[in-house]
């Protein structure tokens, strides 16, 4: 692992044995994450990326197996877990999650308890990872609220989350996630079920708390707007393997893999020009049964090679600024 | 508002539509008040053009819709639809017998194309059953249109005796297209219609749903809360703000300069997808939350979180006025305000 990551990934393979088959859900994932960094992970449904999120909590549904690949975290006092090769259970992964990662959700009313209030909530994990008194807690909590800005801090301890609204649920979670002061939080499409203004509002929110407790965040949502906006680094995801890896101006103006382009073409740019039609990209993601051989995206390509991409799997290639991608095109 | 200009192209004609839910409370049911979820609506749709409805949830854009083909019967106001042979019908007077005759000429898409289709038809019957229900009952002739129907909307008409579990999102969105379209409606409203689908598969439906207007002359009213696809489709965009439409104006003077505050501050919150921009963009958020449409306070609805309102916004309620350009505003002081759109140069 090299020195300056929190997190490193390599060569992740997860997959379902179903009774249908054999789902191959995530197949060789490689990314890093330095602290303070933004990466942002965007895909299509069934592209694998909250699967690869949830492997670093070592909190993958009982179903599914890890084939391949390894998932390394570095604590804040510089010791390096192993974390697939933790118990799910384990003292360490208790300890990491929520103590050194926290994690928000894409709908906070069903991550959050229905019966508990917001404070005694946030006062658990506290009691779990901390040695502060009761009273000591109930202010730290309250600070948190304050932190996310909710109004009347002290009050909203006593709410419980059905008297909130979305996005005050959204940013009660928040404060949960922020409560250890985690170095890496994970956040799985935590805006897409909010408003457009609500929405801005908890971007908002998330950079400046990034900027102020400098911590490193891993970003999942569909949306490539949600993307240019927060990522410092984008990792593009499809059929479970991530294409492309790029610092987000390279992914937006210098995209090398034929599946970048053509989501950023598909997309409505909001730039006053009037275009008769959207680019689409041909057909459909393929079935997670039957995966295409060679470069899972070959079936719906426009660019592919024909005897090479459909026979290969192409390997990363490297370019200038840590960019990488994997397809034939760029390989000589 | 006192009265809008319907042009003599118009297609659809909505006038102060209202739709009030009670809110019943108690042993007794007793109505304590009632969830104003459309009130005061007044707009039209010209032939051939596709309006564009944005809001944000609870905004009442899906009511308007569903009160349109009388899915809910309207507490008030009067809408009125122009039907191929170029007769006016008032349909909030319209008995069911009616309406179900209207109904061939005005159709609906839903959003989520799973809960919209019936898991124990096959396609054959779930396009067909718009056909049989005006009395078509002849099985070859079914099997031709419906053939014909899903070849229109990019699918296989082998496949009419298959379930719709078999297909994927996208395409179950066809069906609801191909279903949509047996009649040959000459109006349709789309209600999130691609929300639900992934960008590359939204980017077909967008298409298909173009190229369908251009081949049969069809009217859209477009629903949805993504700005940018409402930039791509629509001729001309209303804004929804707590069951009211605060502003109605064409496409390209909309996104130049919006009139009214909620539309700018809608503007603001659009995440853009050009890192630079994004960058460059100086984020004038609104404050707050959207208003309960239980409780709208006495005055305009947006005032609690709008930079300029005066005193007079929290007093009174503005009516919808039109405005130079065939735009509409409800606003007391958008004459004054010179607001910022979407910012294209970069």
């Amino acid at each position: 692992m090299q020195d300056e990551t929190i997190l490193e990934i390599t060569d992740l393979n997860i997959c379902f044995e179903m009774r249908e088959g054999t789902v191959n859900a995530v197949n060789g994932v490689n990314f890093s994450v330095k602290p303070g960094e933004v990466l942002g992970i965007v895909g299509e449904s069934g592209s694998g990326k909250s699967l690869s999120a949830r492997s670093i909590m070592n909190l993958l549904p009982r179903n599914a197996t890890v084939t391949n690949g390894s998932v390394k975290f570095r604590k804040s006092d510089g010791e390096v877990v192993d974390i697939l090769a933790e118990k799910r259970e384990s003292r360490k992964m208790r300890e990491l999650r929520g103590g050194h990662v926290g994690m928000i959700f894409q709908e906070p009313m069903t991550a959050l308890s229905p019966v508990h209030s917001i404070g005694k909530q946030i006062m658990t994990t506290l009691s779990l990872h901390t040695d502060l008194s009761k009273k000591a807690q109930v202010e730290r909590a309250a600070d948190l609220l304050a932190m996310v800005q909710m109004p009347k801090p002290m009050e909203m301890l006593k709410k419980y989350p059905h008297q909130l609204s979305g996005g005050m649920r959204q940013r009660a979670m928040i404060a949960m996630a922020l409560s250890c002061n985690p170095s890496l939080l994970l956040a799985d499409e935590p805006t897409t079920a909010l408003d457009v203004t609500t929405e801005a509002q908890i971007l908002d929110l998330i950079m400046s708390l990034q900027d102020e407790l400098n911590m490193a965040v891993i970003f999942i949502t569909h949306n490539f707007g949600v993307v240019a906006e927060i990522a410092d680094r984008v990792s593009v995801m499809y059929l479970g393997n991530a294409v492309e890896t790029a610092a987000v101006d390279d992914i937006f103006y210098n995209p090398k893999h034929p599946y970048t382009r053509a989501l950023l073409q598909s997309i409505p740019r909001l730039d006053g020009q009037k275009r008769r039609r959207l680019q689409t990209i041909e057909g459909m993601v393929p079935d997670p049964f039957n995966l295409p051989t060679g470069c899972v995206f070959h079936t719906r390509c426009a660019e592919k090679m024909a005897g090479k991409c459909t026979s290969q799997i192409p390997e990363l290639t490297y370019f200038e600024n840590d960019q990488m991608a994997r397809c034939h095109l760029h390989q000589a | 508002m006192t009265n809008i200009h319907v042009p003599d192209d118009a297609l659809i004609s909505v006038e102060k539509l209202q739709m009030h839910f009670p809110i019943k409370k108690g042993f007794l049911g007793r109505e304590q008040g009632a969830v104003k979820a459309v009130d005061d609506v007044s707009f039209y749709i010209r032939k051939g053009e596709t309006l564009g409805i944005v809001g944000e949830s609870g905004s009442g854009k899906s009511t308007t819709a569903r009160a349109l083909l009388r899915a809910y019967e309207p507490t008030g106001g009067k809408i009125r639809f122009k039907d191929p042979d170029g007769v006016w019908h008032d349909l909030t007077h319209k008995s069911e017998a009616e309406m179900r005759k209207l109904r061939q000429h005005m159709q609906m898409i839903f959003q989520d194309p799973y809960a919209s289709l019936n898991p124990r038809m096959t396609l054959l019957q779930l396009v067909s059953e718009p056909l049989v229900n005006i009395g078509v009952t002849n099985k070859s002739e079914l099997e031709d249109r419906v053939a014909d129907l899903l070849s229109k909307v990019g699918l296989r008409p082998e496949n009419m005796s298959r379930y719709p579990h078999a297909f994927s999102g996208g395409q179950r969105q066809r069906i609801g297209i191909a279903r949509a379209l047996a009649l040959n409606p000459t109006f349709i409203a789309a209600d999130e219609s691609v929300s639900a689908l992934d960008v590359s598969i939204a980017a077909q439906t967008i298409n298909l749903l173009q190229d369908l207007q251009e081949q049969m002359g069809l009217t859209y009213l477009f629903i949805t809360h993504d700005l940018s696809m409402v930039e791509h489709i629509s001729d001309r965009i209303g804004v929804m703000y707590a069951g009211r439409l605060v502003e109605v104006a064409d496409t390209a003077s909309f996104f130049e300069q919006p009139l009214h505050p909620y539309s700018e501050a809608l503007l603001a919150a659009i995440p853009i997808p050009d890192p630079k921009r994004a960058r460059a963009k100086k984020r004038g958020l609104v404050k707050g939350e959207v208003a309960d449409p239980a409780n709208l306070p006495v005055g305009c609805a947006f005032a609690s979180r709008c930079p300029h309102a005066s005193e007079l916004c929290h007093m009174s309620n503005p009516e919808l006025t039109e405005t130079a350009g065939g735009r509409f505003v409800r606003c007391h002081h958008s004459a004054d305000l010179k607001l910022q759109g979407a910012n294209y140069d970069q």
